[in-house]
């Protein structure tokens, strides 16, 4: 059995004062539906991650399925960090292969603008193992990667110019991304030079909070994509667990066994969708996914080989950095780009029409990671 | 300090199984509370329960005779390579600092 996405959606990201986490979460499911108006939906899977904390609102299956008038059919809300909605659509497509289902709506949401950063960096922390010591040392995500950063120019000839181009790299798509959060160009200068969050990170170098949500339609009926690959794996809770700390293993797995579901190679990829939830992340992701090879990740940013147009295409919505971090909705926004890319009309449209996209998502400081293939029927 | 052990993997966490062999964790020493900074960040926007500390300094510590890897608080400037030590030991909190040379 084969799944095919049918539809997909995405509000505008960035600060929608005025909308609730629920508007947000209809309008994109709204969307994803009427563009699949001939399928009947048989379960909703949402993807979200702090619902409950920040928003005070949690039930979010349910309220899709009243509101939007899909009858008495099963939902669920999926939690896995900044890779709940990768997590959603694997639900929602492994719920098709098991026959249970024919049409399911993924849904993935996050409201975060309303609360001041020190809160959302409080709750965002709930993503780390809050029993240890790691947590008493007051380590943060963005400290994390920051201590990643350090060893990584420590052992390579990278630099901060490194990150930055990679983040300048993602600003200049996001400019060609109606509905990315940042729409102001930048300057490599202005990167560098910017506000001191986790050194060696600067503001340019990590996600911003913002309020958004995107949904796709899945089905077993044929349409013009079709999912060949979802695996999932999962990695260290702590920082002082890692083996290796310049390795993320659990996207390294989880690239590997979805190549071989999909029976494809990473050089086989045409455009792709990372979780760039901080510079270094995709710095370690381009190479854990096997587009470059390890420790040289810096070398490809240097030669723009990740550009639009460029060797191995990455992140041409703007990636988490520049489009914007909606938590629970990352992971399906990436297959909104990819998708837009396959069918030839996305923001910066890859010259030669993309067949195969690869969208990595992932949770805490590499606790879970979803890659997903999809291919252009 | 105590370190746990199971084939191979040193770890200052003691978790309940081992993924390599699927068995109880049984082994653990002690190590000394000092080592080498592996690599390290300046948080300057933190929690809310530690914004009155910022900047302060996460470190990720290589300790002296073992594998495993600490995670401590430094309320000085380092370097990857430098040596420290167990300043103290507060609210769940390794606090390390430099080593003096005499």
């Amino acid at each position: 059995m084969t799944v095919y996405v049918h539809s997909v959606s995405m509000t505008k990201f960035g600060n929608n004062e005025n909308a609730s986490l629920k508007d947000l979460m209809l309008t994109a499911s709204k969307e994803a539906l009427d563009e699949a108006r001939d399928l009947k939906i048989d379960a909703v899977f949402v993807g979200n991650y702090m619902g409950g904390s920040l928003a005070n609102q949690e039930i979010l299956g349910a309220i899709v399925a009243n509101d939007l008038g899909l009858g008495p059919i099963p939902t669920a809300k999926l939690e896995g960090a900044c890779a709940s909605g990768g997590i959603a659509l694997r639900q929602g497509i492994l719920g098709i292969l098991s026959g249970e289902y024919e049409s399911v709506l993924v849904v993935g949401v996050e409201k975060m603008k309303h609360a001041p950063t020190a809160t959302v960096t409080q709750f965002i922390n709930s993503a780390m193992d809050q029993t240890t010591n790691e947590r008493y040392a007051g380590l943060t995500f963005p400290g994390f990667f920051g201590v990643v950063a350090n060893r990584y120019f420590h052992e390579t000839g990278a630099n901060k110019s490194h990150l930055a181009k990679l983040a300048l790299k993602n600003r200049e798509n996001a400019l060609q991304n109606p509905l990315a959060q940042f729409q102001k160009p930048a300057t490599l200068e202005e990167i560098m030079n910017a506000r001191m969050i986790t050194d060696p990170l600067g503001l340019f170098d990590c996600s911003p909070i913002t309020d958004g949500a995107a949904a796709v339609v899945l089905s077993r009926k044929p349409s013009d994509i079709k999912i060949v690959a979802s695996a999932q794996a999962s990695g260290p809770t702590m920082m002082q667990d890692a083996i290796d700390l310049l390795s993320l293993p659990a996207i390294r797995i989880s690239g590997q066994q979805a190549y071989e579901k999909a029976g494809v190679g990473p050089e086989d990829i045409d455009v792709v969708e990372i979780h760039d939830c901080f510079s270094m992340t995709e710095m370690l992701a381009i190479e854990e996914l096997g587009f470059f090879p390890k420790l040289e990740g810096w070398l490809a940013i240097e030669q723009g080989k990740t550009r639009v147009n460029g060797e191995k295409p990455v992140n041409t919505s703007g990636g988490l950095l520049s489009r914007g971090h909606p938590i629970g909705a990352t992971g399906v926004a990436q297959f909104y780009q990819l998708v837009l890319q396959l069918r030839g009309h996305a923001p910066n449209q890859l010259e030669k029409r993309p067949r195969l996209a690869l969208a990595q998502n992932l949770g805490g400081t590499g606790s879970y990671s979803v890659v997903h293939i999809l291919e252009r029927v | 300090m105590k370190i746990y052990e199971c084939c191979g993997v040193e770890s200052v966490t003691k978790k309940v199984y081992c993924s390599t062999c699927r068995q109880e964790i049984k082994n653990e020493r002690e190590v000394p509370d000092e080592g080498t900074v592996y690599s390290f960040t300046v948080i300057h926007i933190a929690p809310a329960e530690y914004a009155h500390l910022a900047p302060y300094t996460v470190a990720l510590v290589q300790l002296k005779d073992s594998t495993a890897k600490l995670t401590v608080r430094i309320q000085e400037s380092v370097q990857i390579g430098d040596p420290v030590q167990l300043d103290e030991m507060k609210d769940g909190t390794y606090i390390y600092q430099k080593v003096r040379t005499a």
